[in-house]
């Protein structure tokens, strides 16, 4: 019993880590809309970076079943993005508002799901790595925690552009990785019946990650910036992700 | 065969794959073409892939490698400079401007070449997964050089006339294949960097030139569906290699 809830513990610390991630947008004031495009540019690289680790992680375990994982993500996204547009066209904004608005709202929800997703599989995989003996615990929840950081980021940076307030953009990336601890006690707890499923399962977040990327995040920020200029961020934050996932991995 | 042979013969398979590509004739709508769209995103998704399977090869330290791929984004970044890109439409050019065509002509140069850089290395690290890098950027020199093709359709260009150009443009690829390889099995220290700066030039390229020009012509979710399933392949295919 103390073993889970120092999983849960361990997994509620990786969560709140995920917050801190807003902390940066303190220091931005305003938020123009060219400052929306390098914002959605940050959150792209950042997501495809950490999709590249997710796909190097999933393809130890096997290449077909992070493939498949992977088109269903694809598939998720399509349903849900659908979903969005026919059923809450104009969800939360008064009605005759402007189009933009329902579009941002959109993809607000659409990241804050897919990233909630994400942790899902993340959640699996702390719980799992759990399994491997205790003493590892502390090393690897740091591992987490910190690697949380620049997906707070991510997901601020796009709540952020749509007027977003620091602290409700701390609340919802807080949120989006409370799966975390929630699957990483059942996880630890059957490591056998689990262990199967994680290549598809990080299979799926990484193809949902990198295809809401393609569908929404980036077609905004081209939108807002010259291809050149969005671009080459996108790019620098992919790196600094990667660069960051193999420095935390050690 | 020799080694330096066999990074010669496989990079010159992948340049000369542009020819079918090239000859490729493409529907010419006024406004926006799907099919151009689509294949920017089959190119895009295949070069994110590889560009994801030279990552996994690095055990190397990161710092040399990230370094080295700040500098292949800088180097791209350059490259656009000295074409002066944001002026020139890729795939619809300015017929009135005399210097579109050398100019695009030059950026399918550099491009192919950055490729050539990305195939040596990785016959550098292991010749298999050279193979399979340049069969990858075999498949992904089709649609692109279907996408010059139409362009200097569109300077009107004949049809060998843009066959000429498909070939002239892709020359540098196997040329700086085979330099890639000498300079990477001769200076072992220098593969981490040379890995680093494949992997931020084919991002940057994907970033900066591929993805803008593929949402131009089709709808984010076509493209999207294009691009991330290329991605997936390419991936999948890369981690079955030996």
């Amino acid at each position: 019993m103390r073993d889970v809830l120092l999983v849960f513990a361990y997994g509620m610390i990786t969560a709140l880590a995920t917050g801190l991630g807003a902390l940066p947008f303190l220091l931005v004031r305003t938020v123009s809309g060219r400052m929306i495009g390098r914002l959605n540019a940050v959150a792209s690289g950042l997501m495809l970076g950490a999709s590249f680790g997710l796909l190097a992680e999933g393809t130890r375990f096997g290449g077909w079943q992070t493939f498949s994982g992977g088109l269903l993500g694809v598939l998720f996204i399509l349903v849900t993005n659908r979903y969005l547009r026919e059923h809450h066209p104009q969800a939360g904004s008064p009605a005759g508002s402007e189009p933009g608005k329902a579009d941002g709202l959109r993809r607000m929800v659409l990241i804050v799901t897919v990233m909630t997703v994400h942790s899902l599989a993340e959640g699996v995989a702390i719980g799992a790595s759990f399994g491997g003996g205790m003493a590892l615990a502390t090393f690897i929840t740091v591992a987490i925690a910190v690697h949380n950081i620049p997906e707070g980021v991510a997901i601020s940076a796009v709540l952020r552009s749509n007027g977003i307030s620091v602290p409700r953009c701390a609340g919802w990336s807080i949120v989006s990785s409370l799966p975390q601890p929630v699957m990483a006690v059942p996880a630890f707890l059957f490591v056998e019946a689990f262990a199967p499923a994680l290549p598809y399962g990080i299979g799926f977040a990484a193809g949902a990650m990198v295809f809401m990327v393609l569908l929404e995040i980036l077609p905004e920020a081209y939108g807002k910036g010259s291809a050149r200029e969005i671009g080459t961020i996108t790019t620098l934050s992919m790196i600094a992700m990667m660069l960051f996932q193999k420095m935390v991995a050690g | 065969m020799a080694t330096p042979l066999i990074v010669l013969l496989y990079a010159s398979i992948a340049a000369l794959s542009a020819i079918p590509g090239g000859l490729v004739r493409w529907s010419a709508e006024p406004s926006r073409d799907r099919w151009l769209g689509w294949a920017y995103a089959l190119a895009a998704g295949g070069m994110l892939g590889a560009a994801f399977v030279l990552t996994g090869v690095s055990d190397a330290t990161a710092a040399a490698g990230a370094i080295g791929a700040v500098l292949g984004v800088g180097f791209i970044g350059a490259t656009h400079s000295v074409t002066r890109l944001e002026t020139l439409d890729l795939s619809r050019p300015d017929r009135e401007d005399p210097t579109a065509g050398p100019r695009l002509v030059a950026i399918h140069a550099l491009h192919a070449c950055t490729e050539g850089v990305a195939i040596g290395v990785a016959m550098a690290v292991d010749l298999s997964l050279g193979v399979f890098m340049a069969l990858a950027i075999a498949v992904h020199n089709v649609p692109e050089a279907a996408l010059l093709s139409s362009a200097t359709r569109e300077q009107g260009a004949s049809l060998p006339g843009t066959v000429g150009l498909v070939i002239l443009s892709n020359v540098g690829q196997p040329a700086l294949a085979v330099a890639t390889w000498l300079l990477a099995t001769t200076v072992p220290a220098s593969l981490p960097w040379v890995l680093g700066f494949a992997v931020g030039a084919l991002l940057n390229l994907v970033m900066t030139e591929l993805l803008p020009a593929s949402y131009r012509e089709a709808g984010s979710t076509s493209i999207a569906l294009v691009a991330s399933v290329a991605l997936g392949l390419v991936v999948l295919l890369g981690g079955i290699l030996p």
